[in-house]
């Protein structure tokens, strides 16, 4: 990476806002179909400063919390419970490959005709979403634990809690984490997905409020906010991934 | 129990329980008489709706609709995918000027563009379309770019010792290097536009397709229609990933060892 990189990295986008501006305000566009940038951040701080994006925000991170730990709480259980016994195995992996088979996407109309559209509907699809890519996550990282470690541990006679503190989890902990981080940014789009469908509040129901009223100011705004937010969960969750297996590159 | 288990045919037959099981409590919940009984759809009436669908030519549309739309949204949205990383591979200076533009792009969930684009485009099929385009072509653009970024040293050493052109770099060591990855990007770049193509139906709700039927069925509250859908949404899905799965395999069999 030279030192200029970062300034041709802006080039970019600059020139692209500059274009922007200049194609808005040229007036070839209604304003329905095109506002300048610069409103849109106009648009942007009045909603922060009413407290509404406040609001849709804590909506959505509020449902995306509560279902996402329901989820990750359900699919580490799950997947620990097929990985370690044969016969759970057996019993319950061919149905959960079959559902998995269904991108969650679909289960929204049977979730809307079960629980309605309000808030027990979107934690739980937000908990579906969590729930697969965590179950398989378990399960690979338990199964992918090498036998000798056992065979090592058996040698040593440890006892079963150190068994468990001392080599499953530290060798099931990296994948297990990257499974909960794909989890987070695809739970990240259902959730918006299904505000988009049915809410009274929260970033995908601002953005198809500003469709149905035209106002793409908000539509735009509620476009950067949901990139900033699921690139934020990614990184932070990349961060926490990063430190939580330091000890694999030392 | 272990030895139970170690046959194929018994392990084969455990694996139907817990599904009997949830149908017989399924099928329980809908004659109960019940306050729920009415939300439950009774098998015998999921069978008939499949009967239905089937003999009216419902469901055949419906999964020409969604397997085409989804097959010309990874033709288009992978296809420029493909040239776009390529390209940036190549001729780095599109890479410092572009990149940060896709990448910042990319961080939008996919759904989030329907209201923008559903201003701009209107709610019809054509917007659908876009979006099916563009869940393809992230993961095409990412693959072919790692792939025909990190093709080993040695490789373009050689080339530079047989006097390669450019063209002849591009064709012989770049692309066959570099084939791996593009279709490991096509094959994600499938699963995506096959999840965006059911998404939109259900979001937008134009045109045909399974998810128009599943939206549409909600809105009648038919629940057997749905799970009807959901069915053949996964029977679909798992066929054309195998298929996918085969082609691979079939394109790269000059590589050593299978990946």
């Amino acid at each position: 990476m030279t030192a200029r990189a970062p300034l041709a990295a802006l080039t970019a986008p600059l020139a692209l806002l500059a274009l922007w501006q200049l194609a808005a305000l040229s007036g070839v566009f209604p304003t329905q179909v095109l506002v300048p940038p610069a409103d849109v951040a106009e648009t942007l701080w009045s909603l922060a400063r009413s407290g509404e994006l406040e609001r849709h925000i804590g909506e959505s991170l509020f449902r995306l919390g509560l279902g996402y730990l329901i989820g990750a709480v359900a699919g580490l259980a799950f997947g620990a419970c097929i990985a370690l016994s044969r016969l759970a195995e057996a019993a319950l992996a061919p149905a959960f490959l079959a559902v998995w088979q269904v991108p969650v996407i679909a289960f929204v109309p049977v979730l809307v005709i079960f629980l309605g559209i309000d808030e027990p509907f979107k934690i739980a699809i937000v908990a579906l979403a969590t729930f697969f890519p965590v179950a398989l996550a378990t399960f690979d990282g338990i199964r992918g634990v090498p036998k000798a470690w056992f065979e090592v541990a058996r040698v040593y006679r440890t006892r079963i809690p150190d068994l468990i503190l001392r080599i499953l989890v530290p060798a099931t902990v990296p994948a297990v984490l990257t499974g909960m981080r794909v989890a987070l940014t695809r739970s990240w789009v259902v959730l918006v997905a299904a505000e988009l469908l049915a809410a009274d509040s929260g970033i995908g129901q601002m953005m198809e409020m500003g469709r149905q009223m035209f106002r793409i100011d908000v539509v735009l705004a509620g476009v950067v906010v949901s990139g900033v937010i699921g690139f934020a969960l990614d990184r932070g969750a990349k961060a926490i991934e990063h430190r939580a297996t330091r000890w694999k590159y030392a | 129990m272990k030895q139970v288990l170690a046959r194929p045919a018994a392990r084969f037959a455990i694996g139907f329980v817990v599904p009997l099981l949830f149908l017989a409590w399924w099928q329980w919940q809908a004659s109960s008489g019940g306050a729920r009984a009415l939300t439950f759809a009774p098998l015998q009436s999921i069978g008939a709706a499949l009967v239905e669908l089937v003999a009216d030519g419902a469901l055949a549309r419906d999964m020409f609709a969604t397997v085409s739309r989804s097959l010309a949204g990874l033709a288009i949205g992978g296809s420029l995918g493909i040239a776009m990383g390529v390209s940036m591979a190549i001729w780095r200076p599109l890479d410092r000027v572009l990149g940060p533009l896709l990448h910042a792009i990319r961080q939008v969930p996919l759904i989030g563009w329907l209201p923008l684009f559903g201003l701009w485009f209107g709610t019809g099929q054509g917007t659908e379309l876009i979006v099916v385009c563009l869940s393809a072509f992230f993961p095409a653009m990412l693959n072919s770019y790692e792939g025909v970024a990190h093709v080993e040293q040695r490789y373009l050493d050689v080339g530079r010792l047989y006097g390669f052109t450019p063209f002849q770099r591009f064709r012989l060591l770049l692309l066959p290097a570099a084939m791996p990855l593009i279709l490991t990007g096509l094959t994600q770049a499938l699963a995506f536009a096959w999840i965006a193509s059911i998404a939109t139906e259900i979001l937008l709700g134009a045109g045909s397709g399974l998810g128009v039927t599943m939206q549409l069925a909600q809105t009648q509250q038919r629940l057997d229609v749905i799970l009807v859908a959901i069915i053949a949404t996964a029977l679909l899905g798992f066929a054309i990933n195998t298929l996918f799965q085969r082609l691979r395999r079939h394109l790269l069999r000059w590589q050593a060892a299978p990946l």
